[in-house]
């Protein structure tokens, strides 16, 4: 509808102007005005490449904007908003896909978007999740000018869903290969071409990326120029919210919100963001006081969700009884876990700690370093005795992926993360003896061999089934404990055209803005 | 004299090795860089292929050796995160640090040097008081809240100057102003002792007795040799602003060397930061060794001095 009634103006628009350039323009033709993002922290040159996706929610912001996916995560589909794919079905034996392209659509070079690129996008991709892809895909098919099959070597159900997540995995995010090749890929890593709504057309690495909007996009694009600029400040970004220098400000920071609120025609948008949730690594030891179920469900009940929520996100998250995000497939719906300090020290009397224990370390994933404290301050309440560990950034995720030896004695792990698509991604990662983050922390057999029993089925039913079922262990166990969701606060200046922020962050799925044609200025 | 440059140069060399093995180990000591490099869930295998990838799979020295060649032929290595020669990366930022640490340079002698000559002539007066709080407070301010507190004022409620960014004049106002303030402090502390020292020699005194107006003897006599280490301040200042103005650099959002090196670090991008180290050291070292030269020059004892 939208896009018929797009393309009547445009038809009005040659009708009045009879330029030729109009008729080869649809998208770009109606874009005016400049966009100014002001990104929150520097810019690595992968993000602009879906070849290399490092399997964080951090690059999508820069895809969505210069490339595009046959299919992708958007507005409140999850993976299956048909993109540069007008259609596609998934064989009832999940052992194949189809995926059929739009017409005439091109990348920025103005080379058509062709089942060869796709096939070769899907095939030399080698970011997060290559190996699953590689693993289960037998043969990828040419049918014909404008359609594509994807053989697998046994059933893939989760194909389509880790397929279209962007947050998650890119082999569906289409490059030009002849440009590829050509380039290298440290090449296209500063010349990035895609067929995504916007052109690269100024790079200052780290520093800023101009773009411009992409005539022949199959979609309307309705700012001309998109800026995305690097402000590493919090209270600098702010202060060029206020004075109209962006139009588009990531991560307020907590002590900021209540200021940017005030802001005369700027919007606060406190996008629910990542789950955070403790992890008692070492518990199944005999010695560590986190084996009995009671220390854990102690640890749960001392926990005041409440103020987490309203000292770290202005009140802006959301206190969830779930550890993993109920955005994505199979979540588990759990009720709010209530604080409560009285039981949390009778479970511990019972639990033969009447004087309370000590904790060696409690780690918060770095910097929310606060939120440790936090932490510290309400578990002392119930006579839990602990020290915060601060750690830098890689350090932290190289000793998670170390396993359990790098978490010696009585800890607790604070972490919070932010997974699109399925609950199966959590659990792979977060909780599978082996899987990256996990290792060997958790490594609960019978929850993984029913994961096993998961992935092996082809029955939605089921699979529905074990994961409701695993989520329900994990929650009543408290193996894993969880916090809350908070909010990755951003704001809208008053030149953006939204009733609300939903508007200008419309997909469910991410803390960013996209789709990135769909933001449009107030008329001047 | 020659003996003496070649024995100046053999020294240079050898700060800039120890320089060179020392952030070497230190970016080491920090981690492995694969963990930031690989993609959640990379296999071990493909952890195995990114350390060959990027030479990290070779022994320390082997690697060390590679540096060390690598800064021969002009060459600092390819960035980890921008995948950019090093070098590329410095000089596309240089130009912006060499505006800001120059300004910054400039406003730190405009209000440093004279602030310091008044408050020596006029020792133990309010204005020495006065000169010696604003000493204090430059050294006291941290630069990062003091880059704030101008946005606040020049950018937020005036709306004068813009927030942040590289572009025209006004874009390099308040970030020199924020950098430029610290060395301002510095270089009036300098000046006034430096200036007092020379007003109680004897040859002020006799000129004075000759019956010269102050003015000349300030102006004429004091002045020069006071400013000798004043200047060499300068330039050892004006070397470490471009460098390593990080702060400065980071809260106003400027394109410089110092957000080139905070990124490094931030990103465990072993090659930046070690580039960035080095080329600062070479800026260091070779400017100490002209004014050694320098000096060795005009006075011929300095090259006796072993």
């Amino acid at each position: 509808m939208r896009r018929s009634r797009f393309v009547a103006a445009a038809l009005m628009l040659i009708a009045l102007a009879s330029t030729a350039a109009s008729l080869s323009s649809p998208a770009g033709a109606a874009a005016r005005g400049k966009l100014v993002l002001a990104w929150h922290a520097g810019f690595a040159s992968r993000w602009l490449d879906p070849q290399e996706h490092d399997g964080t929610a951090t690059p999508d912001n820069f895809f969505t904007a210069i490339h595009d996916g046959l299919i992708k995560n958007q507005g409140t589909a999850l993976f299956d908003h048909p993109a540069l794919a007008e259609k596609f079905t998934v064989a009832p034996d999940a052992k194949s896909a189809t995926f059929t392209l739009r017409k005439g659509i091109k990348f920025h070079n103005g080379e058509p978007v062709t089942p060869q690129d796709v096939k070769f996008s899907y095939e030399s991709y080698r970011g997060a999740k290559a190996d699953v892809f590689k693993k289960k895909t037998e043969r990828v098919e040419l049918v014909d000018d404008r359609t594509i099959r994807f053989h697998f070597k046994e059933p893939f159900l989760d194909f389509a869903i880790l397929f279209g997540t962007a947050n998650v995995a890119a082999p569906g995010w289409v490059v030009p290969e002849k440009y590829y090749k050509q380039v290298g890929a440290d090449g296209f890593k500063q010349k990035p071409v895609g067929a995504g709504p916007y052109k690269l057309v100024r790079h200052e690495p780290g520093v800023k990326l101009e773009m411009e909007a992409f005539d022949a996009y199959y979609r309307p694009v309705n700012v001309k120029q998109l800026v995305m600029t690097s402000v590493p400040e919090g209270a600098t970004r702010v202060a060029m919210l206020e004075r109209g220098e962006a139009d588009i400000i990531y991560s307020v920071p907590g002590e900021l919100v209540s200021r940017v609120q005030k802001l005369p025609g700027v919007t606060l948008a406190p996008v629910l963001s990542g789950s955070w949730f403790l992890e008692f690594p070492g518990f199944q030891d005999p010695k560590n006081p986190f084996r009995d179920k009671r220390v854990r469900e102690a640890v749960s009940l001392a926990v005041d969700r409440r103020a987490m929520n309203q000292a770290e996100s202005a009140g802006f998250g959301k206190v969830s009884g779930n550890w993993i995000n109920n955005d994505v497939q199979y979540a588990l719906e759990w009720p709010e876990i209530e604080r409560n300090v009285e039981r949390a020290k009778q479970l511990l009397r019972e639990a033969g700690y009447p004087n309370g224990f000590d904790v060696d370390w409690v780690t918060p994933l770095p910097a929310w370093y606060s939120r440790g404290e936090r932490l510290i301050g309400q578990l002392r309440e119930v006579g839990i005795r602990a020290r915060m560990q601060t750690m830098e950034r890689g350090v932290f995720f190289q000793r998670l992926q170390g396993g359990v030896k790098e978490w010696p004695g009585v800890q607790i792990i604070f972490h919070g993360i932010r997974i699109a698509g399925s609950w199966s991604f959590w659990y792979e990662a977060h909780v599978k003896c082996g899987g990256f983050n996990s290792r060997d922390r958790l490594c609960i057999k019978e929850l993984d061999a029913k994961f096993e029993q998961y992935e092996r089925s082809i029955n939605p039913a089921e699979r529905k089934k074990l994961a409701e079922e695993i989520q329900r262990a994990i929650l009543e166990n408290h193996y894993l404990v969880p916090v809350f969701r908070h909010a990755f606060v951003n704001a809208i200046g008053p030149r953006v055209a939204a009733h609300k922020w939903q508007d200008v962050f419309p997909t469910i799925t991410t803390g960013y803005a996209y789709p990135w044609e769909d933001i449009k200025l107030k008329e001047q | 004299m020659w003996q003496f440059i070649v024995r100046r140069l053999l020294y240079s060399i050898v700060t800039l090795l120890i320089l060179s093995a020392t952030i070497f180990v230190i970016v080491r000591l920090t981690g492995d860089p694969v963990s930031l490099l690989a993609e959640a869930g990379a296999r071990p295998e493909d952890l195995e292929r990114i350390h060959r990838q990027w030479g990290l799979d070779r022994s320390w020295p082997v690697q060390y050796v590679s540096f060390l060649q690598n800064i021969v032929t002009g060459e600092l290595g390819k960035s980890f995160n921008y995948r950019l020669p090093v070098s590329e990366l410095y000089f596309q930022r240089l130009p912006n640090s060499l505006t800001l640490g120059l300004v910054a340079t400039l406003i730190s002698i405009l209000v440093g040097v004279p602030a310091g000559i008044i408050s020596a002539v006029k020792v133990n007066t309010w204005w020495d008081t006065i000169a010696k709080g604003v000493a204090l407070l430059g050294l006291s301010i941290p630069g990062f809240w003091l880059g704030l507190v101008l946005i606040l004022v020049f950018s937020v409620w005036l709306r004068w100057l813009p927030t942040s960014g590289a572009g025209d004049w006004r874009h390099v106002v308040m970030p020199s102003l924020a950098l430029g303030w610290y060395f301002a402090a510095s270089m009036l502390r300098l000046t006034r002792s430096s200036m007092l020292e020379v007003l109680g020699s004897e040859y002020i005194k006799l000129a004075r007795l000759k019956g010269l107006p102050d003015v000349v003897v300030i102006a004429m006599h004091a002045f020069k040799n006071a400013l000798i280490p004043v200047f060499t301040l300068a330039g050892v200042n004006m070397v470490v602003m471009v460098n390593a103005a990080v702060i400065i650099e980071v809260i106003f959002a400027w394109p410089g060397i110092g957000r080139l090196l905070y990124e490094g670090i931030f990103n465990r991008d072993f090659p930046l930061v070690q580039g960035v180290v080095v080329m600062a050291g070479f800026m260091i070292v070779g400017i100490n060794l002209i004014v050694d030269i320098l000096y060795a020059f005009i006075d011929p004892r300095i090259r006796l001095t072993r």
